[in-house]
């Protein structure tokens, strides 16, 4: 039988055995579920902004309803007016409507939105000969308070030049501002901050995927070894068929699941139209998808060789610890790294093989990846593989119809 | 015909298998016995390329044997190796297709076995779900379900109740029949004295004998029982003669060729009323005891 058929026959076998298990769909249903709800979440239960709303007590201060919304407009504020006709109802329209009882209220505080909705003013501007007031409940916004004072002394600026005399046209134009004109020396690169939580992003990403199906694979290899089921094995397929089967089979249901959690992902975004979610993070699925395979594939081999090391199934984990170190270190160097994606180090770290997966991507989203470094880095990545499918072949070999307890990695490597 | 040759192996310094040769003919059953660590799985899991020997060699049908052959191969460890989770019908078809079978011949060869073994209901079962004999009927099953060739079958009788160990046997002599080799081991020395065609012992790494049980026999001195109705002990005045025990039914003594075992009648006669004297063919228990000096 050739080698291919075997690898295809043992790989077939993890696929269905996988998908005949509740553990997959489990796996599969939580982090789709994860994925839909971190995206329609906020969509879901943030409600818009509202306006501000300001009451106006007063005929003096309606008359400036027009200023005010046209001021709010220049600055950016979304905003409307109110008139109200007196201080007392501006005060109850300005408080929380609150259900009675002590516990309620005080919880009404806190929450104020909980406890009978927001109120339906949010600051109220009272003016009079010489002073103006402005009330509000607890806090006002700071933009809000300074539009209104723009506005306060406008008109008293206004009233003073007339009242000295100045033509109300004349005291007009000397109010109307010269149009200013904006220039920028360095336009900020961008979405940059998008651009970071997408790195963050891919480099969870590809740590907990690459990490989580790699110990997949350890712990099957270590379950043949444990069951002597490899020995079995052994007497119909060579050891690096083996393995190859057992590392494509999981890898493709890893993929599969992957696939099936972001699918499920740019769905819900679609519907929903989330802008909790950093575009960049939507353009840089084919490359995660791209260094999952790789990534996957270098530590999975690896995983193989633990497994096959181990003389008891719960040695498994301290057996492939170094690989975790390798994928959590990754996944550190990424959150240090892309708050200076341009450092040296950052970019020579990045080409380290085993920290490849995870910041090579994160390099990516944050957009200082030069064309030439990405075939160049998949280069690397391939010949890794290589060097690291043989070296794991000879240990899983070697030690997988081994009895006695457990190797470590020198006295592995060691063997023949 | 599997020919080993010369077979080397070592763990460190302990030498496990030391130059070991022996021969499994077409539709020949041999049954390997020796004690514990004297080579028969070092020797089997080598026939089956699970470990590379460091000397010797290994031939079938005059060829170094190859993954090719192997596939022709079927082979039971003597832990038994399947996959826990994995239904009992599906596991054997599985392991048939990696033999080389097309998959509906693999699931129909698959049910076959199941039946003749008498795990008929039992195909969705997990195999984790059975009990230690039908495990072990399963792992059969898997060893047999493409056809080998060949069969290495290391402890195959191990854990099975009487029944079983029939039905087994009658499974090996009918795989023989139709021109199967076979080579397993076992410490059920009735057993293998019952099915075997030939017996190899092993004994530190080496073979100690070889042969039919009758050639083994008669590599030994034969055993002479005589019982005499006297309380005196007439057995002093054999010089030269070697008792082997005695008992209430008599003492046995080992003949060495060319001894007078006429005289000795004389002798017992003389003691007293002779109720038994006559030759005794040695089991293969006895025979290995005196073997391997037991």
């Amino acid at each position: 039988m050739s080698h291919l058929k075997s690898i295809r026959l043992i790989a077939g076998r993890e696929i269905a055995e996988r998908l005949k298990g509740r553990a997959t769909w489990i796996m599969t249903g939580i982090t789709t579920v994860i994925a839909v709800v971190l995206i329609v979440g906020p969509t879901l239960f943030s409600s818009p902004p509202k306006p501000y709303v300001v009451g106006l007590v007063g005929p003096s201060a309606q008359a400036l309803g027009p200023a005010l919304q046209a001021t709010g407009k220049a600055a950016g504020v979304d905003m409307t007016t109110m008139n109200v006709a007196d201080d007392s109802t501006a005060r109850s329209e300005l408080t929380p409507a609150q259900s009675s009882g002590r516990s309620s209220r005080l919880l009404g505080q806190l929450l104020p939105s909980l406890q009978g909705g927001k109120a339906t003013l949010d600051v109220a501007l009272r003016l009079d000969t010489g002073s103006a007031t402005v009330e509000f409940y607890q806090t006002v916004s700071p933009t809000l308070a300074a539009i209104l004072r723009a506005v306060v002394e406008q008109v008293h600026q206004r009233d003073v030049l007339i009242q000295g005399g100045v033509p109300a046209s004349v005291a007009a134009a000397a109010q109307q501002p010269e149009p200013i004109s904006t220039v920028t020396v360095q336009p900020a690169s961008s979405n940059l901050a998008g651009r970071r939580i997408a790195a963050l992003a891919a480099g969870i990403l590809l740590y907990v995927s690459v990490g989580l199906f790699g110990s997949a694979v350890a712990s099957g290899v270590a379950q043949e070894k444990t069951s002597r089921t490899a020995e079995v094995l052994l007497a119909a397929v060579t050891p690096s068929d083996l393995m190859t089967g057992k590392v494509v089979g999981i890898g493709l249901v890893g993929f599969a699941q992957m696939a099936a959690t972001i699918g499920a992902a740019l769905i819900a975004n679609a519907v929903v139209q989330s802008s909790s979610v950093p575009s960049e993070v939507w353009v840089l699925l084919p490359a995660i998808l791209l260094w999952f395979a790789l990534g996957y594939t270098l530590y999975a081999f690896g995983y193989a060789a633990a497994g096959a090391m181990v003389a008891r199934q719960e040695e498994v984990q301290s057996v492939s610890a170094p690989f975790s170190v390798f994928l959590v270190g990754g996944f550190l160097l990424t959150y240090a790294g892309i708050a200076s994606p341009d450092a040296l180090w950052f970019k020579i770290v990045s080409y380290l093989p085993p920290l490849m997966p995870v910041l090579m991507p994160a390099r990516l989203a944050v957009g200082n990846v030069a064309i030439w470094e990405m075939p160049l880095a998949i280069l690397i990545m391939l010949a890794s593989i290589y060097g690291m499918a043989r070296l794991a072949g000879r240990i899983y070999a070697t030690s997988l119809v081994r009895g006695g307890p457990r190797l470590s990695w020198v006295a592995a490597l060691r063997r023949r | 015909m599997l020919k080993i040759s010369e077979l080397y192996q070592r763990f460190g310094e302990r030498i496990a298998v030391d130059k070991l040769s022996l021969t499994v003919e077409k539709g020949e059953l041999v049954g390997l016995v020796g004690r514990n660590g004297a080579g028969k799985t070092t020797t089997m899991r080598a026939v089956m390329g699970i470990l590379q020997p460091l000397g010797g060699s290994i031939t079938w049908s005059g060829h170094p044997v190859g993954l090719s052959d192997r596939l022709r191969f079927g082979y039971m460890p003597e832990e038994r190796g399947l996959y826990p989770q994995m239904r009992v019908l599906s596991q054997i078809a599985y392991f048939a297709r990696l033999h080389g079978v097309e998959p509906r011949a693999a699931t129909s060869q698959a049910q076959q076995w199941l039946i003749r073994l008498g795990l008929e209901g039992r195909e969705q079962d997990r195999v984790v779900a059975l009990s230690h004999g039908n495990q072990q009927r399963v792992q059969l099953a898997v060893a047999l379900a493409y056809q080998p060739a060949l069969l290495v079958l290391d402890e195959p009788f191990a854990g099975l109740d009487p029944s079983a160990v029939d039905s087994l046997s009658e499974v090996l002599r009918a795989e023989t029949s139709r021109g199967t080799s076979v080579l397993f081991s076992s410490h059920q020395l009735d057993l293998v004295e019952r099915l075997c065609d030939r017996i190899v012992i092993l004994e530190q790494g080496r073979v100690l004998a070889d042969g039919t049980l009758d050639e083994l026999r008669a590599r030994m001195p034969r055993r002479l029982r005589v019982r005499v109705a006297t309380s005196a002990d007439w057995t002093a005045s054999l010089a030269g003669v070697e008792v082997i025990s005695k008992d209430p039914q008599g003492v046995l003594l080992a003949v060495a060729p060319g001894m007078d075992t006429q005289a000795v009648l004389r002798l017992a006669m003389a003691a007293g009323q002779v109720e038994q004297f006559g030759f005794e063919s040695g089991g293969l228990v006895e025979l290995y005891r005196q073997l391997v000096g037991q």
